[in-house]
C-alpha cells in the first residue's frame, strides 16, 4: 500500500498509471486537478493561461516519471513537490512577480458558481485573493498548500524542501502579512 | 520566566502542529507577552480570510492536451484489468474518511458535541441530524432555516443562529477558541476569564466569564452584545471593555455604550471613525451623554486626540467627579496608571 498523508491508496491505481492505462491517469487527473490548478492560478496572479501552463507541465511530469515513483516518500509530497517546482520555475521566467495588471485581474477572477450573496462578501473575496496573490512567493506557496490540500507540517516541508520550522515561520509570517493588507484593504474602505 | 519571542511558531500552535511540550512552552509564553498575543491573533485572522479563497476547477483543455501526449497503446488500456476502479473507488472513500481522521488527529484537543435545533446544519461537508461532533479545524455551518448548539468543552455552549459559518479554531482545556466568519452566535460560559476567545475579521470578543450575542459579515461589521458579566473586545492593541447590558460595534474604533442610552448618542457611536454621514459624532455624544455613559466616553479617551480628548475629559468631570490621583494632565496624556485609578472608579457607576 502506498501511504497518502495517513490515508491510504491502493498501488493498483499506481501500478495502473506506470503501466500507462489512460483511465487510471485520468482518475488521478480529476482528484487532484482542481487543487493544482488553484495554486497555480493564486500564485500567478489570476493568470489562466500561466496556471494551465503549469498544471499541465505538472500532469505531464507526473505521467512521464510516474515510473520512478517507488512509493518511498507520500504520493501527495511528491505531486505536490512537482507543483511547487513548476510554480517556481515559471516565476522565474517571469518578472516582475505582481504587476498592476496582475491585480486588477486578480481581483476581478470570478470564484466559479460564486456564493457571494452581496456585494461586500464578493469585495472581500476579490481582496483576500488579491492580497495572497501579492504575498512574497515563498510565503504564498506555504499559504496555498495549507488551504488546497489537508498537508501537515512534514509534508509541505517535503513539497517545499525545508524545515518543519521554516514551514512554520513562512505561515505565520504570510498570514500576519495577509492579515495586515487586508486591514489595510478595509481601513481604506471605510 | 519569560521566554523568547514564539512569532515563527504561531501558525504551528494555531494548527495544533507542535510537540505538546513545545505547545505548553508557546502558551505559557503568550499568556506573559502581549506582543506574541496580538500577534497569534494576527495570524487567525489571516488564516480566517484565507479561508475565503475558492477552489478554481481546472479548464477542460488541459486535460484535452494531456491526452494527446499521453504515451500508450490504447487497446491496452480497454483489456486493463478494471480492478483499479473498484481499488480506486475505495481510495477514494478512504481519503475521504482519512482526511475526517487526519482533521481529527491533528486538532490541538478534544471534540465537542453539536446538537442539531432546527433545519440542517452541516459540520464540513456532513449534515448534523441530530447530534454530532466537531474538532479544531471544522467549519459549522448553517442556512437561514437551520440552528445549533455547539457545547464548549466543560465551560459553556454556543448557540449557533441561522445563515452563520463558525470554525472551530482550538478546543484545550486553556484555551476555546472560535473564528466567526460570518452570522451570529450568543454564547454562555462559565469559566475564569481569558479562556473563551471568538475571533471576527475586526477584532477578538475576550471572556471575562459572561453571556454574550455576537454578530458579524465578512468584513467584520457586527455587534457584540452581553448579557451577562463582562467581556473585552480586543484588536490593534486597542481594549473595549463590555459590562452586561451594554453592546460595542466591532467594527471602527470598538466604542461600547449602554443599551439604554439614548437613541441619539447610540447612532452617534456606530457613525464614529466609520461614516461621514453625521456632521459631528462627538458633539452629539457629549451633549447626549448620561453619568453612565462615561463607559462610552471612557473608551472615546484613547480614541481621540488634541482638543477632542480634551473635550471628552471635561464632559467626563462634570458627570462625574474625578477621584483623587486622576489629573487633567495625566489623563489628556493617557498615562496608563491614571487610566487604570480613573477606570476602577467608573466600574462602580457602569
Amino acid at each position: 500500500m502506498v501511504r497518502l498523508s495517513g490515508r491510504e491508496i491502493s498501488t493498483e491505481v499506481i501500478e495502473s498509471c506506470r503501466s500507462g492505462d489512460r483511465d487510471a491517469f485520468r482518475a488521478l487527473y480529476d482528484l487532484y486537478k482542481d487543487r493544482v490548478y488553484s495554486i497555480a492560478i493564486y500564485f500567478f496572479h489570476g493568470d489562466a493561461a500561466v496556471a494551465s501552463d503549469v498544471t499541465q507541465q505538472v500532469f505531464l511530469k507526473l505521467m512521464t516519471t510516474i515510473h520512478q515513483f517507488r512509493g518511498e516518500a507520500e504520493f501527495s509530497t511528491w505531486l505536490y513537490r512537482l507543483v511547487v517546482n513548476a510554480c517556481l520555475d515559471a516565476a522565474r521566467s517571469r518578472k516582475p512577480d505582481f504587476s498592476l495588471h496582475d491585480r486588477a485581474r486578480m481581483e476581478t477572477l470570478a470564484a466559479p458558481g460564486s456564493q457571494e450573496e452581496d456585494y461586500a462578501r464578493a469585495q472581500l473575496a476579490s481582496s483576500v485573493r488579491a492580497a495572497v496573490s501579492a504575498l512574497p512567493p515563498k510565503f504564498r506557496i506555504a499559504v496555498l498548500l495549507r488551504y488546497f490540500d489537508d498537508l501537515s507540517y512534514d509534508q509541505m516541508a517535503k513539497a517545499l524542501n525545508c524545515s518543519m520550522g521554516t514551514v512554520a515561520s513562512r505561515l505565520s509570517r504570510g498570514h500576519k502579512i495577509l492579515a495586515e493588507r487586508m486591514k489595510a484593504v478595509r481601513g481604506t474602505q471605510v | 520566566m519569560f521566554t523568547r519571542h514564539v512569532s515563527r511558531q504561531l501558525a504551528a500552535h494555531l494548527d495544533g502542529q507542535l510537540a505538546p511540550s513545545k505547545a505548553r512552552q508557546v502558551e505559557l509564553h503568550l499568556q506573559q507577552c502581549p506582543r506574541c498575543r496580538a500577534e497569534r491573533d494576527e495570524i487567525s485572522r489571516g488564516m480566517a480570510m484565507a479561508e475565503h479563497l475558492p477552489s478554481v476547477e481546472a479548464p477542460a483543455a488541459i486535460w484535452s492536451s494531456l491526452e494527446r501526449a499521453f504515451p500508450g497503446n490504447p487497446s491496452r488500456q480497454v483489456s486493463a484489468p478494471p480492478r483499479w476502479r473498484w481499488a480506486f473507488a475505495a481510495a477514494l472513500m478512504v481519503v475521504l474518511a482519512g482526511s475526517a481522521y487526519w482533521r481529527f488527529v491533528r486538532a490541538p484537543g478534544l471534540q465537542w458535541e453539536v446538537t442539531r435545533v432546527d433545519g440542517a446544519p452541516s459540520v464540513g461537508t456532513k449534515a448534523i441530524r441530530g447530534a454530532g461532533h466537531i474538532g479544531a479545524g471544522e467549519w459549522i455551518e448553517t442556512d437561514a432555516r437551520s440552528r445549533a448548539t455547539i457545547q464548549v468543552g466543560q465551560i459553556g455552549s454556543v448557540e449557533v443562529a441561522p445563515n452563520t459559518r463558525l470554525r472551530v479554531v482550538a478546543t484545550r482545556p486553556d484555551e476555546h477558541r472560535l473564528t466567526l466568519a460570518r452570522g451570529e452566535i450568543r454564547a454562555t460560559i462559565s469559566a475564569p476569564p481569558r479562556l473563551f476567545f471568538v475571533d471576527t475579521a475586526s477584532g477578538t470578543a475576550v471572556d471575562l466569564g459572561c453571556e454574550y450575542t455576537l454578530t458579524s459579515d465578512e468584513t467584520g461589521a457586527g455587534l457584540l452584545r452581553v448579557l451577562r458579566g463582562w467581556v473585552s473586545f480586543e484588536r490593534q492593541g486597542l481594549e473595549s471593555l463590555v459590562p452586561a447590558g451594554a453592546s460595542c460595534p466591532t467594527r471602527g474604533p470598538g466604542i461600547p455604550y449602554f443599551d439604554d442610552a439614548p437613541e441619539e448618542l447610540k447612532r452617534a457611536v456606530d457613525a464614529f471613525g466609520v461614516t461621514k454621514t453625521l456632521d459631528d459624532p462627538l458633539n452629539i455624544i457629549l451633549s447626549e451623554s448620561r453619568a453612565r455613559d462615561t463607559l462610552t466616553l471612557f473608551h472615546l479617551l484613547s480614541r481621540v486626540d488634541g482638543s477632542d480628548r480634551a473635550r471628552v475629559f471635561d464632559r467626563m468631570a462634570a458627570l462625574t467627579p474625578v477621584p483623587a490621583g486622576v489629573s487633567r494632565e495625566q489623563a489628556l496624556r493617557l498615562d496608563p496608571e491614571t487610566l487604570e485609578r480613573w477606570k476602577d472608579t467608573l466600574l462602580l457607576t457602569w
